[in-house]
């Protein structure tokens, strides 16, 4: 008995951080699939590549992969406003964004995998920092570093994007524009220039996730996919757009995949994760934290 | 007759095939209240449209305050003084009362007239500042106008363009926001409204028109309401005896 209640204990929290850091991998689709409506399925994809820069910075030059992958951000920036800026250009102001854009960011996805493949092979790579090996030791339950690190670097993340829509006029402008951009064009505003800079954030954000990614566990160009579902899943659960939401859901679904895995094997915990899923949106149509 | 401040010259606008505004022609004086009236699928939304730079219009020329903008982008037209009040108001459903009124003042971001432009929309409603940290989703139809309105002038209109201003309201809010309009054109705005609460417009309107799906248009000044610019309270005055009077009769249908 006392010692299930242990793995139970180790479980919950390892859950806990493992959702901290599906909210990082989240957060960008939040923005861009939850307030802009574009299905940008290739965000996994740019999560790894930040994985692999961050990777770069650590064994070639011997950087931190967290501040590497800060420092990156804008470079990771200016490459989603381009992205946006073509997938606005060739789908969106034509109108057929929904299945075509769809494609484009299908493609995209393989693009950037294939690359990496081609660039740095399928083996597995990982990074070096002092928080990869130690853990803390809180009573009965251990704190591995290379799970709290992420998910408080996740944490503050999520966090400073919130500050940015909610107290920056530019912020507050992207919000607009989820909610309305027909309305915010007859303000004068430019709905592309605003969802540029919001897909930017977006991209940027991918950065630091995948910085965090490689932290947590070795990486290979193709694990992506693997986590297009898991991300779409917290994204939809969390209700579209909702920051807050996506929080809960993220740690939600990681204690709901560590339980399942300790507990039954991991082979169970897509299953369940995806279960959860649909009962949630069998009770609450619109996610946890939806539009209402 | 006042200056002209926007003129429609042969207009003419399409949806694909379906040619909606045909020849259209008419003038707003500066300072006037003007409503044009009409059923639906009449063409009164579609004119919003073609005042705003939403649709464009296939030939004819549109004229504010002297040069033509009927080739310009809607934000250049809400830059040179045209701010509209959308159909069901459109507010920012998820965003608080002061943050749908900072989107209207898009243009300026927080200049330095902000603050003074915010004042004197808490002036013209009280309401709106009690409300001004409230989601405005949650408002009820006849706040959202307030702050629909607010929003829109927050933008330092010279024209205000407002699309069925008291749609889905209670009668007692449409009293409310038809009295507000007069004071706004009392400090000076001009206002073009379309409507379809034609007792209203009526009793405020300097100048109603009316709009018909076939015919298009009345001629270009068709029923003035007072020969010469009156000042709201007075124009409002002199239309009273017709709007009581066609509110006695039956709903048309």
């Amino acid at each position: 008995m006392d010692l299930s209640l242990d793995l139970l204990g180790n479980a919950l929290v390892s859950g806990l951080l493992l959702g901290g850091f599906y909210a990082a991998v989240t957060i960008g689709v939040s923005i861009s699939f939850g307030m802009l409506d574009i299905v940008n399925i290739a965000h996994p994809a740019f999560v790894i590549l930040g994985s692999y820069t961050a990777y770069i910075a650590n064994s070639v030059f011997g950087f931190d992969p967290i501040l590497a992958s800060i420092v990156l951000m804008p470079a990771f920036y200016l490459l989603g406003m381009a992205i946006y800026h073509v997938y606005d250009v060739s789908f969106e102001r034509r109108g057929d964004a929904s299945i075509r854009g769809l494609a484009f960011f299908f493609g995209l996805l393989f693009i950037t995998e294939v690359t990496l493949v081609l660039v740095f092979g399928v083996d597995y790579r990982l990074v070096d920092a002092p928080y990869v090996g130690p853990s803390l030791h809180v009573g009965v339950i251990d704190l591995p570093l290379r799970l709290l690190v992420p998910c408080l670097v996740s944490l503050a993340l999520v966090g400073a994007l919130q500050l940015f829509l909610s107290y920056s006029f530019l912020g507050r402008a992207v919000q607009a524009v989820a909610q309305d951009p027909m309305a915010l064009r007859l303000m004068a505003a430019d709905p592309s220039r605003i969802k540029r800079v919001a897909f930017g954030l977006s991209i940027a954000s991918a950065s630091v996730a995948g910085a965090i990614l490689i932290i947590i566990q070795p990486v290979e160009p193709s694990i992506a996919r693997d986590y297009i579902g898991r991300i779409f899943a917290i994204c939809v659960m969390g209700g579209l757009g909702s920051f807050g939401g996506t929080i809960v859901a993220a740690m939600t679904l990681g204690i709901v995949e560590s339980l399942t895995s300790t507990f039954y094997g991991p082979s169970w915990s897509p299953a369940v994760a995806f279960g959860f899923l649909l009962i949630t949106l069998a009770v609450r149509p619109s996610g946890l934290f939806g539009r209402g | 007759m006042p200056e002209p401040l926007l003129t429609f010259k042969d207009v003419n606008t399409y949806y694909g095939d379906l040619h909606v505004l045909k020849d259209v022609n008419y003038t707003i004086g500066q300072g006037e209240i003007v409503s044009l009236l009409g059923g639906n699928a009449s063409g009164k939304s579609t004119t919003m449209k073609t005042i705003m730079g939403v649709v464009r219009p296939a030939t004819g020329s549109i004229m504010f305050d002297g040069t033509a903008i009927e080739r310009i982008s809607t934000a250049e037209r809400v830059r040179r003084g045209i701010a509209p009040v959308l159909e069901a108001r459109r507010l920012f459903p998820r965003m608080t009362v002061f943050e749908n009124l900072e989107m209207g003042a898009y243009t300026r971001k927080r200049g330095p007239e902000f603050q003074q432009d915010l004042d004197r929309v808490y002036s013209l409603f009280p309401r709106v500042k009690e409300r001004q940290n409230q989601i405005s989703g949650t408002l009820s139809g006849g706040e959202q106008q307030m702050v629909a309105i607010g929003r829109a002038l927050m933008a330092r209109p010279r024209l205000i363009c407002m699309d069925e201003p008291s749609m889905g309201l209670s009668p007692l809010y449409v009293e409310q926001v038809f009295q507000i309009i007069q004071e706004i054109n009392g400090q000076g705005t001009t206002i073009f409204m379309v409507e379809q609460n034609a007792n209203m417009a009526l009793s405020i309107a300097i100048a109603p028109m009316c709009c018909k799906p076939e015919k298009s248009f009345c001629p270009d000044r068709p029923r003035r309401c007072g020969a010469t610019r009156r000042s709201a309270r007075h124009t409002s005055a002199s239309c009273r005896s017709p709007d009581r009077h066609a509110a006695s009769r039956p709903a048309r249908a």
